[in-house]
């Protein structure tokens, strides 16, 4: 009896072994089987400068984050698990934090798999996807009005208190694109012996909710209210070759003439134009991944 | 060997009683018949070990935190001091995932097969992964669970289970072009929680910690992870062993009442066979030199001592 017993408890022992090895190994190909369809997401992200084709890209990426550690901006972030298909593979929310493209793309020399491809050494070369009009009903330059005017009109009509740090932006490009005789009202309206950083936040100190009427009319009285918002192109960082045209168009209903920003094939979808549009939703938004053809534009 | 086996207990009772019954007790290959314990510190290499990995893994986070740039990356691949480093699991799948073969992954994986072979294999597994620490002290919970008869038993599995599933996912990463593993490898995970904050894929490492503690103890790094596949294999060549002084040796088996992986005590402890642990499964972790009263197992780089 004791030895039945016990031949019995080793049956089932080495049974249990046994099965639950073929257990574990049919659950580790099932995983592997069922994980790539089903870990796919449906919306492409968007992908650091020089990034492999992305079945490709997630193929080779080996997650270690070297690319976020080098970013001197601080943009990349790296997918969890409910973003699909690249658990610990970098992506850019443009809206949140452009890609500036660095001098000489520190992500692409930190990345040890050539995920984002060496080929690639300045940012003009990147082919992070496209940026698209997506929004022409809300975007300033097809309404033709000026960006500053725009924003501080909002900053009078809000609530809420002013935030220095959007106000000191504001300021300095209003400063920059003021005519000499525009100055010399400045320099007189805040008594003013020179213009310079440090007066711009003399200005802010003394600036309070009655002093935004006088700063949106004075705004758009300006030279440069005369034309409309071209935010996109100004902070893009590609310069030799506008990515951004504006061309007149005529509205085939009513007759009117109107300006529309036209995305080039310079564009490499670094998204700072989408972060930097000052409507509350971008108006110009990063297609990841697409490819400019003559029909886009 | 034969004359301690021999030695007349009989005799030996009447003289010295209590070492005679030490002697009959003993089971095992050790020559030391005196019962006088030489004093160690029980817990030394223990806490230089976790020092160690907790300062590793600190290292990683610095580099991000404070833009101290000497380990750079996680543990998937780094940078130390600006010299690549690939975890040659993931370098693998990447390699056959992708079917692109890039000299920097090369030579990262080249620097830490070296680095390894140097450092003794799965001393990466004690000594610089976090989920080891973390397991073991779910393994002490666990232990303690057993002890007050919470649990009834820790179940066994098989320990090739981690060569099987070596093989797969790398057929896998062929067969898909995803690297599959990197999903569900809880190293990679918890090193990119330090550097990078945590996901909800926490649940995972958490689940896989109950596991261990509740059902199989130790059974991710025991029968399962492949991560540590690779420095198992590089354990078998290198050099850096745990040495066995036969003479020194009471047999009182304490050294394989604390390892984490007893079997590789085997061929040294119990049959006496083998001046060296081995074995690329032994993880150069230190508890055992920690448990022997006797002294009879060190730190040694093999073959050094004969050629001086």
């Amino acid at each position: 009896m004791a030895n039945q017993k016990v031949e019995k408890g080793k049956l089932t022992r080495r049974n249990f072994f046994k099965g639950s090895t073929l257990v574990m190994i049919g659950g580790a190909i099932a995983y592997g089987a069922a994980s790539v369809p089903a870990l796919r997401s449906e919306e492409l992200l968007l992908r650091p400068p020089g990034a492999l084709e992305e079945d490709l890209f997630l193929a080779s990426c080996i997650k270690c984050g070297q690319c976020l550690q080098v970013c001197p901006p601080q943009i990349i972030m790296l997918a969890k698990i409910d973003q699909g298909f690249g658990l610990g593979t970098p992506y850019i929310v443009p809206r949140e934090g452009a890609c500036i493209l660095c001098k000489g793309l520190p992500c692409v020399l930190a990345c040890p798999t050539g995920s984002l491809n060496h080929d690639i050494s300045e940012g003009s070369e990147a082919e992070m996807g496209l940026a698209v009009i997506s929004k022409p009903e809300t975007c300033l330059s097809i309404k033709g009005k000026d960006d500053l005017v725009y924003e501080l009109e909002n900053l009078r009509d809000s609530k809420q208190s002013m935030e220095p740090e959007k106000l000191s932006t504001i300021l300095t490009r209003l400063i920059n694109k003021l005519t000499s005789d525009e100055l010399e009202q400045w320099k007189q309206k805040w008594q003013l012996e020179e213009i310079s950083v440090q007066t711009i936040s003399q200005v802010l100190a003394k600036l309070d909710k009655e002093h935004i009427s006088w700063l949106v009319d004075f705004t758009t009285g300006t030279q440069q209210a005369a034309e409309a918002c071209k935010i996109c192109l100004e902070t893009c960082p590609i310069k030799e070759e506008n990515p951004i045209v504006f061309e007149t168009r005529k509205d085939a209903q009513s007759g009117k003439e109107y300006v529309i920003p036209v995305v080039q094939k310079t564009c490499v979808g670094c998204g700072v134009c989408e972060m930097e549009c000052p409507t509350p939703e971008p108006s110009i938004t990063i297609v990841p991944r697409l490819k400019w053809k003559e029909e886009t534009a | 060997m034969s004359k301690v086996q021999g030695t007349p207990v009989a005799n030996l009772s009447a003289v010295q009683p209590s070492l005679a019954k030490s002697l009959r007790k003993r089971k095992g290959p050790g020559l030391r018949d005196v019962s006088i314990r030489e004093n160690n510190a029980p817990n030394k290499w223990r806490f230089i070990r976790w020092g160690f990995l907790i300062f590793i893994n600190f290292l990683f986070f610095a580099s991000f935190y404070f833009d101290i740039q000497i380990l750079e990356g996680s543990l998937s691949a780094s940078r130390l001091l600006g010299f690549h480093m690939a975890d040659p699991f993931a370098s693998f799948q990447i390699m056959l995932a992708s079917q692109l073969v890039k000299v920097n992954l090369v030579i990262g994986m080249v620097t830490v097969v070296i680095i390894y072979i140097i450092l003794g294999g799965r001393f990466f597994c004690s000594w610089v992964c976090p989920y080891h620490l973390l397991a073991e002290f779910g393994e002490m919970l666990h232990k303690s669970l057993i002890k007050k008869k919470i649990i009834k038993k820790n179940h066994v599995f098989d320990r090739n289970i981690k060569y099987y599933f070596y093989a797969i996912f790398l057929i896998l990463s062929l067969v898909t072009g995803y690297t599959a593993f990197e999903v569900i490898n809880p190293v990679s995970m918890l090193s990119r929680l330090f550097v990078y904050g945590p996901g909800i894929i926490l649940l995972w490492v958490v689940f896989l910690l109950a596991f261990e503690v509740l059902y199989s103890r130790r059974a991710w790094c025991r029968y399962f992870c492949p991560v540590g596949v690779s420095y198992n294999l590089i354990g078998w060549v290198s050099p850096f062993k745990i040495k066995w002084n036969i003479n020194k040796c009471s047999n009182c088996k304490k050294c394989q009442r604390v390892c984490m992986v007893p079997f590789v005590l085997q061929e040294t402890v119990n049959k006496g066979k083998a001046e060296y642990v081995v074995s690329g499964e032994c993880t150069r972790c230190g508890l055992c030199i920690d448990a022997c009263e006797d002294g009879a197992l060190k730190y040694n780089i093999r073959y050094l001592d004969k050629l001086i």
